[in-house]
């Protein structure tokens, strides 16, 4: 197992989530998966705070669920992104790279 | 039809996921756990190991579970109400449509809510301030009236004497303050303004403190105020601050001369308190302002004149026994000391009562008010099955689409709401033109009952009011929409999509026979307002039939109060009356002018005991009680009380002749029965005092008014017997207002200052005696001729219905060759029918009804025969009308077209 972590920010699992899912609909077990795979495992979600985290944004609109089938035929939730939850996206993403640039000039000064 | 919509995704999830949220839950991280495990176990993990892993790679599970349910849970809850909130939105939308749509059904149903609505409202409006809003005392809850009572059967209360004050002062124990309470009528000078009479009442210093009464501006008594050294003050109302004053603070010190004497204001009250707030026994009239005093002087006085009212706390968590039973031992401590008076074969009845003061002012209206609200209450009940009838055959015509809804599924419990909804905005519409009738109503109830209700000019649309209308409509929606409802949702799917049901002949239909039920009930309940209205219409002109022993017609009546200092001897006072009435006799259009007081029928009144002489008066002996009053000589003539023997006062009654007294044929007939009463001799002051001898005989007068015969009556003259207040009588030659001139010109002569108080002609007296039955009987006669109205109006609807319903099965027997008077009867049968039904149910109702408001009856029984049968007669007819129409219409169906339809 990787040992090099960084911890997650406070409210950008929403956001990755959010991203995740802009591809395209997941189930969670997925989400959690593309996240570690997409930041080479940089990023490791605290794999129990995920589904709060999805409750909590299906209870907002932003996401939806059904029903589906896992790659193994069980039956699992597939979540989606609701048409508010894109506009959120682009939201949050306009936010971040705000806030990540500031924090940038201030950290890349000498 | 209703559209869904519901956003997409939360329809969806509706639709997908049937299951529970805690076994959704519990799937969805099982599979999360499952999905890890095999990936460790394609690691090359054993599969313990990758289960163990995969679990510990996750974390808490069961916090997580417990998470994710609250969320669930509180979405759940969110959607639900979303869904709700919207399917309101829709469904009010969706009736406004509807209702638009269908005008005439809105028009009659929103009327017929708002009259009934309104009606009820307006009724509460009175019973909140009349009886709901509390007194304005603090102290209410504790204090009581107490009373001399001399019969245990009847509410006979009399006033008490000051010495009875003083004992109950000392020796009341559950009671931690007593007052007394006397009136004065007194005229209102000097203090810039026009001459005023005002009712000032005069109270023991700690009367306000005792009630719990705080001043608006300034102070109440206490100190030595009332005594007789200490500096003359009164408290004003707010009536009469805002009246005289201008509602100036600084009148707090001002002087104004009262009844000859100055006085200072030290106080304000605040303007609900009046006390007495409603008639109080002998207190009839609101207080002016309030004089303290001490009662010392009249300590002394004797134990028969009972002339204060008396009020008294009751110490903290008093019990009511407690208290009673305080009175009884002050009552036994009486008997004890003073035998002859408390303990003789005549007061064997006597008591002392303290009546709580609440009960004391309110008593007597609750029921009469409580009778009227029951009534308005049937008039809403009426009313609602008029329109849920309406809503019924409304609903018929509806069918096909609440079918088709069915048929696609919409819930039974959904559509039933949705008609509900229909209702309820239907109420809530009607309720609010209802509020607008009830204002304009209020203000005629205020006229109605101007005089005779305590508080009623207090009533007004506060938010109580509001609140109770608000309420009144969405349970009138809800009562009118509901039977309806449950009835077209379960025919719905049956009968609707199949068109429509031939109804079978003569048999009703489950629609019908529910419609039919509703007329039943409506006519029962038509039958107890109209009974009720019946018998109070028969109290009120059994009342106006008595024969009161006097007449008022052409008779105009004031009242005058003439003292210091301008008057300051008794010749100065007899002389002004003698020169008043002397002047009035050669008025152009006076007949007879006299002057008298207490009037009859005027709510004032004056009793007392007396002594025979000749009869015994030893410990154990009877003290007779009698109605008192002085007169000015022609008085009797004037209110053509007839003279049965012997003479009326003259001038030979002077103060030094042999004191003089008539009596009326009932004190007459119980003390000389057979024999002459001329120069036998009583009086009212003890044995020991002056005779007073007989000099005349007159009629026995109803005083109180037509309700009660009274006591035997005693008339003492003017002259022997001076005092400041007296009411001026004078018959006219023609009409009582005609003199209202002339006399005030001739009082003006010989007095400009003198205020002239209570001008009104008798008649006005005696019908106000009779007000408050009128007020019952009118308001109980409208309710009535609306209940029949609209009980009509059911029963000619629903049966119209019917048969509009039945065109069919009647065309095909008109066809088959059915005779037009056999089908005409069979409609009308059942017009018949239904209305007998609801008269028998009505009459039960109805002697349960007249049963709890005989004590409100007068000159007829609770079971009044010709009243019960010419009201269920009535009622038939009316209904026999109301059928007529739809039947005859029935033999005039086309039996082609009703075939072709």
């Amino acid at each position: 197992m990787p040992t090099q972590r960084s911890p997650l920010l406070q409210g950008t699992l929403d956001l990755l989530v959010l991203k995740t899912l802009a591809r395209g609909p997941r189930h969670g077990y997925a989400i959690a998966r593309w996240i570690e795979e997409a930041t080479d495992d940089a990023l490791r979600i605290e794999e129990g705070s995920l589904y709060p985290a999805l409750y909590r944004m299906e209870r907002r609109g932003w996401i939806a669920a059904a029903w589906g089938k896992s790659e193994i035929g069980q039956r699992i939730k597939i979540y989606s992104l609701t048409p508010q939850g894109r506009a959120q996206l682009r939201a949050e993403s306009a936010q971040w790279s705000h806030f990540t640039t500031a924090v940038a000039k201030i950290v890349g000064q000498p | 039809m209703i559209p869904d919509r519901l956003p997409l995704h939360r329809r969806l999830r509706r639709a997908f996921f049937p299951v529970s949220p805690e076994r959704e839950i519990a799937d969805e991280l099982r599979a999360h756990i499952e999905l890890q495990t095999r990936r460790y176990v394609a690691e090359g993990m054993s599969e313990t190991e990758a289960r163990a892993a995969a679990r510990e790679r996750f974390g808490d599970i069961e916090r997580v579970r417990a998470e994710c349910k609250d969320i669930r849970d509180d979405m759940e809850t969110k959607m639900e109400r979303a869904e709700l909130r919207q399917e309101l939105r829709l469904d009010v939308a969706f009736t406004l449509r509807t209702l638009r749509r269908s005008p005439l059904f809105t028009t009659v149903a929103v009327a017929t809510i708002a009259l009934a609505v309104g009606a009820n409202t307006a009724i509460f409006s009175v019973v909140n301030a009349v009886l709901l809003r509390s007194l304005p005392y603090r102290h209410a809850d504790r204090v009581e009236m107490i009373w001399n009572n001399y019969s245990r059967t009847t509410a006979a209360h009399t006033a008490i004497a000051i010495p009875e004050y003083f004992d109950l002062k000392s020796q009341l124990r559950a009671h931690d303050m007593v007052a007394a309470i006397r009136t004065q009528p007194s005229a209102l000078v000097g203090d810039g303004g026009e001459p005023e009479r005002v009712n000032a009442i005069v109270v023991s210093p700690n009367f306000f403190e005792l009630l719990g009464a705080s001043p608006a501006i300034g102070r109440t008594f206490g100190g030595d105020d009332g005594a007789p050294s200490a500096t003359r003050v009164i408290v004003l109302s707010h009536a009469l601050w805002m009246r005289r004053f201008g509602g100036d603070p600084a009148v707090i010190g001002k002087t104004v001369n009262l009844a000859g004497l100055v006085r200072t204001v030290v106080g304000v009250m605040p303007p609900d308190v009046r006390f007495p707030d409603a008639p109080l026994g002998f207190l009839r009239e609101r207080a002016d302002l309030w004089i303290p005093t001490t009662f010392e002087n009249l300590r002394a006085d004797a134990r028969g004149n009972q002339i204060a009212a008396v009020v008294a706390r009751r110490s903290p968590n008093v019990s009511d026994a407690r208290a009673k039973a305080d009175l009884d031992a002050v009552a036994a401590q009486w008997r004890v000391d003073y035998p002859r008076r408390y303990a003789s074969e005549n007061a064997k009845e006597w008591s002392l009562v303290g009546v709580p003061v609440r009960d004391e002012m309110l008593g007597a209206v609750r029921r009469s008010i409580v009778v009227i609200a029951v009534a308005v209450g049937f008039v809403l009940l009426i009313a609602c099955v008029n329109v849920a009838n309406l809503m019924l055959a409304r609903g018929a015509t509806r069918q096909k689409e609440l079918a088709i809804r069915l048929a696609l599924g919409a819930g039974r419990a959904r559509l039933i709401r949705q008609l509900v909804t229909e209702s309820v905005v239907l109420a809530l519409v009607g309720g609010v033109i209802g509020l607008l009738l009830a204002w304009l109503g209020v203000r005629v109830l205020v006229q109605l009952g101007a005089n005779e209700l305590p508080r009623i000019a207090d009533t007004s649309i506060d938010a109580t009011v509001l609140l109770f209308s608000l309420t009144l409509s969405i349970v009138t929606g809800i009562l009118v929409g509901i039977v309806p409802a449950l009835q077209q949702s379960s025919d719905g799917t049956r009968e609707g999509l199949n068109i429509r049901a031939v109804g079978t002949a003569g048999r009703a239909r489950g629609g019908d026979r529910l419609r039919l039920a509703l007329v039943a009930a409506q006519v029962a309940m038509a039958l107890v307002v109209l009974v009720g209205a019946g018998l109070l219409g028969r109290t009120f002109l059994a009342l106006e039939r008595v024969r009161p022993g006097f007449s008022a017609h052409n008779v105009l009546s004031m009242q005058l109060t003439v003292g210091r200092p301008k008057y300051d001897s008794t010749y100065k006072l007899v002389n002004f009356y003698q020169q008043l009435i002397a002047k009035g006799r050669t008025l152009p259009g006076v007949a007879q002018v006299s002057a008298g007081y207490p009037l009859p029928m005027s709510g004032d009144g004056w009793s007392g005991s007396y002594v025979v002489n000749g009869e015994p008066s030893g410990p154990n002996d009877p003290v007779p009680h009698a109605e008192y009053a002085v007169t000015l000589p022609g008085f009797f003539q004037t209110l053509r009380i007839p003279l049965l023997s012997g003479r009326d006062f003259d001038a030979t009654d002077t103060r030094d002749a042999p004191l003089a007294v008539i009596v009326d044929e009932l004190l007459a007939k119980q003390h000389w029965p057979g024999q002459n009463p001329i120069g036998k001799e009583l009086n009212g002051d003890g044995p020991g005092a002056p005779w007073w001898r007989v000099v005349g005989v007159v009629g026995h007068v109803y005083r109180a008014g037509p309700q009660s015969e009274g006591e035997p009556q005693l008339y003492l003259p003017y002259t022997q017997n001076i005092q400041t207040t007296l009411s001026i009588v004078a018959r006219g030659k023609g009409s009582a207002t005609a003199l209202v001139q002339p006399l005030r010109t001739a009082i003006r002569s010989l007095d400009p200052d003198l205020p002239i108080a209570r001008l009104r002609p008798m008649s006005d007296l005696v019908s106000g005696a009779m007000a408050r039955q009128r007020f019952n009987a009118t308001l109980l006669g409208i309710f009535a001729v609306t209940s029949l109205l609209l009980a009509s109006v059911g029963l000619y609807g629903v049966m119209a219905y019917v048969v509009s319903q039945r065109t069919r099965e009647i065309g095909i027997r008109m066809a088959l060759g059915g005779q037009p008077s056999a089908i005409r009867w069979g409609v009308l049968r059942q017009g018949i029918v239904v209305s007998v039904a609801g008269l028998a149910i009505g009459m039960l109702l109805s002697l349960a009804a007249a049963k709890a408001i005989s004590g409100l009856l007068f000159g007829v029984k609770a079971v009044d025969l010709p009243t019960y049968l010419g009201i269920g007669a009535l009622l038939l007819v009316v209904a026999l009308l109301a059928s007529y129409g739809p039947a005859r219409r029935a033999t005039r169906v086309d039996p082609l077209l009703a075939l072709r339809d």
